[in-house]
């Protein structure tokens, strides 16, 4: 494997960065445990001790809702012999007890009942065998996210300038207030996680890839609009609100895309979460963004619309996933090495006091490789230090 | 007048076989103006008004469908899958008469897409009308086993 700061260049990144197992392994160290990852919406788990269970890289975790409404979120994983604790996706329980040998926790992760706990002798402590929390939970307009690094960037340092986006999002409802409707939209593809980051943002495929879904209407957006494609704080946006606003119906029309590296993309009606699972595979699991403050068919239209353009029977999204694949199968060519995000470098400008490029240009990636590269080696600068 | 076991389960495979052989024009003959084709996600007895489903269609939508597989850009179907519908355990349930009917299949369906073989099972719930002296699909509600799992692309219809 080649040295890591050589895989991305300014214009182009290497086919190690989505084929090799090596960059995958270093990827679940550096990057999805170190940096804010994504988790749940607020509205997911409303109530009093609701929970959502997902994943933090490879953590199975469950996200909490404790009596006082705080929210915290435990690695579900008994501390015992090692058992996942929750198996549904979502649910409302005071308790969590591992059915192997009855090892019972509280919902915030404290160890309760220990069967004939005599066995362990004097020295055997209970609470130091709590559930293990996720170190940083922390929550932003409704999106919960956590961090398995105890110290370093805040949530809001992490966000950066996309803060005005996710502010802007909530802003279409009349109260400012959004939740997401039951259920999730689930789905997988053989092929990396990065090109589901780097499709969410990426205007320049969509009268190609998409024209048999696009209206005319829409398809205008990218032929005649001037909206502009940015790099925010190592994340990516394309903003077209040129052509209006952010809809109350969803529709394709104005608004914007906006993609939270390394697992968040919000767009139109929908929040849709990327879980890598290996090199070569990926999970995408899709809520729907409800409107408080608006008619409710209104609502129900925007979820009849993400059904069928998105999901894994989208008119939109089965192309996506097709070219996920096929770029999978292509990457695993030798013979050409380098993927090409050349669009726009000599036509960069800056907007808000960001790097910004024309609606089909290639900005907003090479930000988002540039941010991958600093986590990347970040920790290798860590260990160098520590070993002079 | 007798409900006719046969006739139905001749309605059945016929409108399988529609799918397998692509004749989608004829097989949206089969379904009334107002009605609706729908793939639960996450369960079976969800309430399509307050939980995300993986399809669910009125007619116009299942049109617009079929328009975009015919248009010859639908990249996730060219070229199209492969399809073999499989369908069995054909029973009449109450509420049924000689106006209204509601079946109850199960389907194997079995997908061979890029060299690879991808296989749905699923319950299916028909509601028919009569219409003259044929049936006609007021609903199809598609129950796939895999419901409530990662689904890989499923850019055909069901």
């Amino acid at each position: 494997m080649r040295d890591i700061a050589s895989m991305i260049r300014t214009d182009a990144v290497h086919r190690d960065v989505y084929t090799a197992p090596e960059v995958f392994a270093l990827e679940m160290d550096r990057i999805f445990d170190t940096t804010w990852v994504y988790l749940a919406h607020t509205s997911e788990i409303k109530q009093a001790n609701d929970y959502k269970t997902t994943y933090l890289g490879r953590h199975p975790v469950v996200v909490v809702r404790l009596e006082d409404g705080s929210i915290t979120a435990l690695i579900n994983r008994c501390r015992h012999r090692g058992p996942t604790l929750c198996q549904q996706d979502t649910g409302n329980s005071r308790f969590f007890r591992c059915p192997y040998h009855a090892w019972t926790y509280e919902n915030n992760g404290k160890l309760i009942g220990v069967p004939l706990p005599q066995g362990y002798g004097k020295t055997f402590r209970r609470e130091e065998h709590g559930l293990v929390p996720v170190p940083r939970v922390a929550v932003y307009q409704g999106f919960i996210f956590g961090c398995m690094k105890p110290a370093g960037p805040t949530l809001e340092e992490h966000l950066g300038g996309t803060k005005r986006y996710l502010d802007a999002y909530c802003a279409v409802s009349p109260t400012g207030e959004i939740d997401v409707f039951r259920g999730m939209q689930k789905c997988v593809y053989n092929g990396n996680w990065k090109y589901q980051l780097e499709n969410g943002v990426d205007p320049y495929h969509v009268g190609a890839l998409h024209q048999s879904a696009v209206t005319p209407e829409a398809m205008k957006i990218y032929k005649q609009g001037r909206g502009n494609v940015l790099a925010v704080d190592g994340h990516g946006v394309t903003d077209h609100t040129d052509w209006g606003p952010m809809p109350v119906d969803g529709g394709l029309s104005g608004g914007f895309n906006l993609v939270l590296f390394p697992n968040l993309i919000v767009l139109r009606s929908q929040i849709r979460t990327v879980r890598p699972i290996a090199v070569d595979r990926t999970e995408i699991y899709t809520n729907v963004v409800r409107l408080a403050g608006v008619d409710e068919e209104v609502n129900i239209r925007r979820m009849r619309d993400q059904e069928f353009e998105f999901g894994a029977a989208g008119t939109f999204y089965t192309d996506d996933l097709e070219i996920f694949e096929r770029t999978q199968e292509g990457l695993k060519s030798s013979a050409v090495e380098w993927i090409v995000f050349a669009r726009g470098l000599e036509r960069e400008q800056i907007i808000n006091g960001y790097v910004a490029g024309a609606m089909s240009d290639e900005t907003q990636h090479r930000g988002m490789y540039q941010h991958w590269k600093e986590l990347m080696t970040a920790a290798s600068a860590e260990t160098a230090v520590a070993a002079e | 007048m007798m409900i006719d076991q046969d006739t139905i389960e001749q309605f059945v495979y016929r409108e399988a076989r529609l799918l397998d052989k692509q004749m989608f024009e004829p097989w949206l003959d089969l379904f009334l103006e107002d009605a609706i084709y729908w793939v639960p996600a996450g369960h079976d007895d969800i309430d399509p008004r307050t939980h995300v489903s993986v399809m669910f269609d009125d007619k116009a939508a299942l049109t617009k469908r079929v328009g975009r597989l015919r248009s010859g850009f639908a990249y996730a179907q060219e070229p199209a899958s492969r399809i073999h519908r499989l369908v069995t355990n054909v029973v009449i349930d109450p509420p049924s008469d000689d106006e209204s009917l509601q079946v109850s299949t199960m389907m194997l369906l079995v997908e061979l897409s890029r060299h690879r073989q991808n296989i749905h099972s699923a319950h299916c719930e028909f509601s028919l009308v009569r219409s003259g002296d044929a049936w006609k699909i007021r609903r199809k509600k598609i129950n796939l086993l895999r419901n409530n799992e990662v689904l890989e692309s499923t850019p055909f219809l069901l």
